[in-house]
């Protein structure tokens, strides 16, 4: 399904939650498809069963998967924008990478036509599903 | 399941253990890592039921292991020299091995087969050294442990057996719940795999912490500012090393990643970059902290 990046600083299970939340909101993985039991992915992976259970109950904990007694994880509809911290990181982000384009020499407008470029990109996506 | 209490062990002048304690839940794989002659053999023996405790207690599923069947049947310990029988056959020694463990099983030992594939009838000796481990896994596995105990499993063997050998351990914990206990100084390998880690220095245990906590604990700090650095920086800051390149200063300090890039931001850094640490750069200051540490040894 994925790989992960074993020589990479981040713990593994990091990995997985950025893994599996990208497949989530890219609509790979779609609302409410069960997610690989941990059993499976542990042998596929060579990874700890411990840290996929891990990696599971984090994405439970931040909203992204829900899971059943005895059946598994399923991945939840809608994902909720309540998430300010990440928020707020990813605002940070964003400002880096703008403050390092615009030392570049790239012109604000520039930018700007870029972002909105991107931003049609992803509702055009949207509306071919 | 694997409960060890102020076990200490002495070898006539020679302290082995200093009331070492730790505890592994069923299905988790523990890394014990730590300098040579730590004392990782010497726990690792105790928990097999080969060497008994000084003092201290050791229970395995609340039972002590030493002389104890019921649980040494159950329990595999594959040492860092594996041994064989000389002039014993592959097909030989899996015969010894079903006499012992009453959990034998010929099926997953033809099936493992597979796996390993060589030739039953070939003398042990005749093997290479890296073979020669391979037959320790084949002949163990197929005894379906629920305690694995290995120290320095993976030496010796080449990259596509090594990937191949945890990735049987793996099912194992995850389709058994088998317990493991892996000592080893290939701290890459254990990163992969251990989800418990536990330091041993000169017969003491440093820290033990699950691994994924024991990575957001310790952090890289590269940081660098336009002018001087400001004196309050490192103040209320758990640092375990600090050096200065050029105008970049970089820490290696203790605590939560978000407190620590909150207080480093407050400075206003031109440069500021945190990483988490390998698990061999946490080991390497670790040991530094405790006066075990990498000198440039200049003659």
């Amino acid at each position: 399904m994925f790989e992960l990046d074993l020589r990479s600083r981040a713990p593994v299970y990091e990995q997985l939650v950025e893994k599996i939340k990208e497949l989530i909101i890219n609509n790979v993985l779609k609302p409410d498809q069960q997610l690989p039991a941990v059993r499976v992915l542990a042998s596929e992976l060579t990874i700890n069963p411990n840290t996929i259970q891990k990696a599971y109950r984090e994405l439970e904990h931040r909203g992204y998967i829900y899971s059943v007694p005895g059946k598994g994880s399923f991945v939840k509809p809608a994902v909720p924008g309540t998430n300010d911290a990440r928020l707020q990181a990813l605002e940070n982000e964003l400002g880096k990478i703008i403050s390092e384009m615009l030392y570049l020499g790239v012109p604000p407008q520039e930018i700007i036509t870029m972002l909105k470029k991107l931003l049609a990109k992803k509702e055009g996506g949207k509306l071919d599903d | 399941m694997i409960e060890i209490e102020r076990v200490s062990k002495r070898f006539q002048e020679t302290e082995a253990l200093k009331e070492v304690s730790l505890s592994v839940r069923r299905g988790s794989i523990y890394g014990l890592v730590g300098s040579n002659g730590a004392g990782k053999t010497t726990l690792l023996k105790i928990l097999a039921g080969i060497y008994k405790p000084d003092s201290g207690a050791l229970t395995i599923d609340s039972q002590p292991v030493f002389e104890n069947f019921p649980i040494k049947a159950r329990t595999v310990f594959i040492p860092d020299a594996p041994y064989h029988f000389p002039n014993f056959t592959i097909r030989d020694m899996a015969h010894f091995h079903a006499r012992l463990y009453p959990r034998w099983n010929q099926a997953r030992f033809e099936k493992l087969g597979e796996v390993f594939n060589m030739e039953t009838k070939r003398r042990i000796r005749t093997l290479s050294k890296g073979m020669q481990r391979q037959v320790s896994f084949w002949l163990n596995l197929s005894s379906a442990p629920d305690v694995l105990i290995l120290d320095e499993p993976l030496d010796g063997l080449d990259p596509v057996m090594r990937k191949k050998v945890k990735n049987l351990i793996i099912q194992d914990v995850a389709e058994r719940k088998m317990t493991v206990i892996i000592s080893s100084h290939n701290l890459r390998d254990l990163e992969d795999i251990c989800d418990y880690i536990g330091i041993l220095h000169q017969g003491e245990m440093l820290l033990q912490r699950d691994l994924d906590d024991l990575k957001s604990d310790v952090h890289k700090i590269q940081i660098a500012f336009s002018g001087d650095s400001p004196p309050a920086l490192l103040q209320d800051l758990q640092v375990l090393y600090q050096e200065k390149r050029g105008s970049v200063l970089i820490l290696i300090a203790r605590g939560p990643f978000k407190e620590i890039i909150s207080r480093m931001e407050s400075y206003h850094p031109a440069i500021l970059d945190i990483l988490p640490l390998t698990l061999e750069e946490i080991f390497i200051y670790e040991m530094g902290d405790r006066g075990y540490e990498i000198k440039n040894v200049l003659y």
